[in-house]
């Protein structure tokens, strides 16, 4: 009996040693699609081909994010033959990740593109970064890019109201169009934030609104609208969701210079920017400090950063990209359209610690 | 004969050690990593805040575990015990939730109960929140009612009902016997009922996060701490606390079960139905049961609406658009991380039931070294945050050689387990082996040894008569881990998030993600998909290990009703 035990035991391991393998044949046999080959004889070769080699189509580069990037990825495949798969997680998440793999010397991942500059600030003061000036750097502008370049803004990032006409109506309040009209006491227990501690979103509204408002004026006003939010959620996508659902009039969230939201909606759902300024941040985008394909990471870097990628990414998510000298399109805001807040991403990322533990306190006492 | 017994003691420790380094070195780990890592100093407002959330956190897992556990014993009485029309589709409906990603069944019912709710605003024009601890209340009963329907139900299909018999024989009162005998009989499945729904309740972050509003627990502010706070020392001062009622809960199970064991010398799978049972008794059973299902059905029924209609939540024109969309998309976005994720249940449900049911009658027969210790390992797994579970697994196995190589091998890298398929499948099968060792137990409470040993007198061969006693017995409880640790694997998130690589993610993963306001018909699709699957997958496997005798089941029936038509 017990060596029958023994046998299924043996079976049972084989078993997992068998599947894996399947599984990892399963992942090398899908090939995606090689549609052009870069044709590297003609003298108007694109401008991200300056790094890249043959060799590199037997690549796979692993990318995190905090996003899909799926369909991103696959149009950088199209056009270079450079396989590139992602893996979505929150800011959190990738920090553990890529910290501990950095210690272990084995990095897993090549590339990180979006995510919170805070998180991005984090780790390039860890060291977790790889500095990299791509050519195609000259057309950002400085305030987009870190000095080390340990990363690089892609593309715009605002803070956004959504608006739920539909139950403003009923209670008839005026669609918001300020930071102080969400002071509105008829808008009590009917505004969504995140919570600055867990969303990027929201850790830069409140910083953006002290470093405008000043330490004081700035406290005075998140203590009244402390008051004005029911709870503070744990995820930086819920807002949008209570909204869209109805039970919140206005939701505090990141935007991306889209006139409409994005997907098919309740022709009640509008986005708003607020008028007197709002919280901002570029997409970041940087290379792992110890990946194993530096070469064909940097030529995915390139192609995010060059003119057919930033237009085609532009394109797919509606987003404002932030290269200059790109045509805007209709559905999108133009950066000069919208106000924005002075921001200094190191100061933030710098003053987190003191500034979450004094929004706890008001929290607390304010019995949430 | 000595060289048989030694070669055994070395399976044991090898089985133990595994045990040790798979399921309890990386809980140390992550506890050493948290306590030396960088963060705020613990000072007593941190400590106050965590005892509040500890207050919160028990609440909830006790009265959560009560009413489960009640309507769990209410559904397996009325849907076993009770005969009336339908009570076959009720038992397949009653295993729903299983099905269904746990976040994908808030939505639904945030959508039907919520403050604009369809239910509530539309129909009933209530203006209520469901957020606060109530929300996170009623949606863990809804879950957690099914997990004790699967374990006790199994207990009752196993009873001797001579007992009863005997009772009523000697005049005792029917509900004399309902509370002397058939309750005391079922205790043992009631028991570890309450131990997993209440290390499952504590355990769980995604339903506080989802619809706790600010009431937070223990198990959701450790999941805040590390992915936005990014403070791994305060999370994991929180997942010690949280330890600790998780302990106490496994030794007050361990102590009553030993104090009251409960042996019956006939197991039978005969169906057994009360028939002296009030008009007013069996009527209100079966509502409230059909009530439980009818949520059940409903919740589901609402992520089919959602699937198939323009904007859920507003607009139900019907489409088909989210379908076609779905299956347009990238072979790597949907389909790839479905099958990795079939491959992966599939696996760990048959793996960790074996060994877990196994190991189960090996401790409960205490025939492996140490029963108690190797008991109390296995523990551990159940009772932490998969999240802080899963961080122990990266900074154990990030190291060669299996985690030890930072000592021994300083700066080689041979034979380093993350980033490869394989640690995917050992937490996998860590996590889920105590709810499979806990369902072999329930039912092995049953089978009294001396069967087995009178089988042995009777001049069967061992072999013989583990096949002919132990084995029935240990089948049913196979197949009971295999559908809860399969449906857990394919549905729950967590512990694998930080060793996945993009090349073998999984689908309940892509579905969590995908989650936001602009593409809810598309995370519905995906989720009534992994759902489908998971069902098509359970009835395969139910067929497989029930196949000929549920054929005959529904045959007998078929003839029964035949019979009954003529006369």
């Amino acid at each position: 009996m017990k060596k029958l035990m023994v046998l299924l035991l043996i079976i049972s391991m084989l078993f997992i040693v068998v599947a894996c393998n399947n599984n990892e044949s399963a992942a090398d046999d899908q090939e995606p699609g090689l549609a052009d080959q870069p044709q590297d004889n003609q003298e108007e070769q694109p401008s991200w081909m300056a790094n890249y080699t043959e060799d590199m189509k037997n690549v796979s580069l692993n990318v995190y994010s905090v996003s899909d990037i799926t369909h991103i990825l696959a149009a950088f495949t199209e056009d270079t033959g450079i396989k590139a798969e992602v893996l979505q997680m929150t800011n959190g998440e990738i920090l553990q990740r890529i910290k501990n793999e950095k210690d272990s010397g084995n990095v897993l991942a090549d590339v990180w593109y979006r995510g919170g500059a805070d998180a991005f600030v984090d780790a390039a003061q860890g060291g977790y970064f790889m500095s990299y000036e791509s050519h195609e750097a000259e057309y950002f502008a400085d305030y987009t890019k870190d000095e080390n370049n340990y990363w690089i803004g892609t593309t715009m990032t605002l803070v956004g109201f959504v608006v739920n006409t539909e139950v403003l109506e009923d209670i008839g309040v005026e669609v918001p169009q300020k930071w102080d009209d969400l002071l509105n006491p008829d808008l009590k227990g009917l505004v969504s934030m995140p919570d600055p501690a867990i969303s990027g979103t929201a850790y830069n509204t409140v910083s953006a609104i002290l470093q405008t408002r000043g330490e004081d004026a700035g406290w005075e006003y998140l203590e009244k609208l402390i008051d004005q939010v029911p709870f503070f959620t744990p995820r930086g996508s819920d807002p949008t969701n209570f909204t869209v659902a109805g039970e919140s009039a206005v939701g505090v969230i990141a935007a991306f210079g889209e006139r409409q939201m994005r997907g098919d909606h309740n022709p009640s759902i509008q986005l708003v920017y607020p008028q007197d300024g709002t919280g901002w941040w570029p997409q970041p985008l940087a290379i792992l400090d110890g990946a194993k394909n530096v070469e064909a990471s940097k030529v995915l870097v390139d192609w995010i950063l060059s003119e057919e990628g930033m237009k085609k990414i532009s394109e797919m998510d509606d987003v404002l990209a932030l290269r200059e000298g790109l045509e805007v399109p209709e559905h999108l805001y133009k950066l000069e359209d919208v106000t924005l807040f002075p921001t200094d991403f190191q100061a933030n990322a710098l003053e987190r610690d003191s500034i979450l533990s004094k929004w706890e306190e008001k929290i607390s006492a304010a019995g949430h | 004969m000595k060289s048989k017994l030694s070669w055994i003691k070395i399976y044991d420790s090898i089985i133990i050690l595994l045990l040790f380094y798979f399921c309890s070195l990386p809980i140390l780990a992550v506890v050493l990593y948290g306590v030396t890592s960088e963060g705020r100093e613990i000072g007593p407002n941190q400590i106050a805040r965590i005892l509040s959330m500890l207050k919160n956190s028990l609440s909830i897992a006790t009265i959560v575990t009560i009413t489960a556990v009640i309507l769990g014993v209410i559904a397996t009485l009325t849907l076993y015990r009770v005969s009336f029309r339908g009570r076959n589709v009720m038992r397949m409906m009653m295993l729903l939730p299983l099905v269904n990603p746990a976040f994908v069944g808030s939505i639904s019912f945030i959508m039907l109960f919520g403050r604009r709710g369809l239910i509530t605003y539309k129909l009933l024009n209530l203006n209520v929140s469901p957020y606060g601890w109530h929300g996170v209340f009623i949606l863990q009963v809804l879950v957690f009612t099914t997990l004790a329907y699967l374990i006790i139900s199994s207990g009752v299909r196993n009873t001797d009902t001579s007992l009863e018999e005997a009772a009523r024989n000697l005049g005792a009162s029917e509900s004399k016997v309902f509370f002397r005998v058939t309750l005391p009989m079922m205790m043992p499945e009631i028991s570890v009922a309450a131990l997993m729904i209440f290390l499952a309740s504590m355990a769980d972050f995604t339903t506080p996060l989802i619809i706790g509003g600010s009431f937070r627990t223990l198990a959701s502010d450790l999941y805040i701490q590390i992915t936005g706070v990014y403070d791994m020392k305060m999370a994991t001062a929180t997942g010690i606390v949280l330890l600790v009622p998780c302990i106490i809960a496994f030794f007050l199970h361990r102590y009553i079960s030993e104090k009251k064991r409960y042996h019956s010398d006939l197991s039978s799978h005969a169906e057994i139905t009360y028939q002296n049972v009030p008009r007013w008794l069996k009527y209100s059973a079966i509502s409230l049961s059909s009530l439980t299902i009818a949520i059940f059905v409903l919740n589901f029924c609402f992520i089919v609406v959602g699937a198939f209609t323009k904007n859920w939540g507003f607009d139900y024109t019907l489409t088909l658009n989210h379908l076609r969309t779905a299956l347009d998309q990238d072979f790597n976005r949907l389909l790839k991380p479905l099958l990795n994720s079939v491959i992966l249940s599939v696996i760990t449900g048959f793996v960790s039931s074996l060994t877990g049911v196994l190991l189960a009658y090996r401790i409960q027969r205490r025939t492996i070294m140490l029963p108690k210790f190797v008991d109390f390992m296995c523990l551990f797994t159940a009772a932490v945050p998969g999240i802080l579970f899963g961080i122990g697994y990266l900074v154990t196995f990030k190291y060669s050689l299996f985690g030890i190589g930072q000592f021994v091998l300083k700066g080689t890298q041979p034979i380093i387990l993350l980033g490869t398929g394989i640690i995917i499948y050992l937490i996998c099968i860590a996590r889920s082996i105590n709810f499979s060792m806990k369902a072999g137990y329930a039912l092995l409470e049953h089978t009294d040894e001396d069967l087995e040993n009178a089988a042995l007198n009777l001049g069967a061969s061992k072999t013989k008569a583990f096949f002919w006693v132990v084995l029935p017995v240990l089948k049913d409880a196979f197949v009971n881990s295999y559908i809860k640790v399969f449906s857990n694997t394919m549905t729950t998130l967590g512990a694998i998030i930080f060793l996945l690589m993009p090349s073998n993610k999984v689908i309940i993963q892509v579905i969590f993600q995908a989650i936001t306001g602009a593409n809810i018909g598309a995370t519905a699709i995906m989720a009534l998909m992994l759902s489908m699957i998971t069902l098509i997958l359970i009835l395969l496997f139910y067929l497989l290990a029930y196949g000929k005798s549920s054929i005959d089941v529904i045959r007998r029936k078929r003839d029964e009703n035949r019979i009954t038509e003529l006369n």
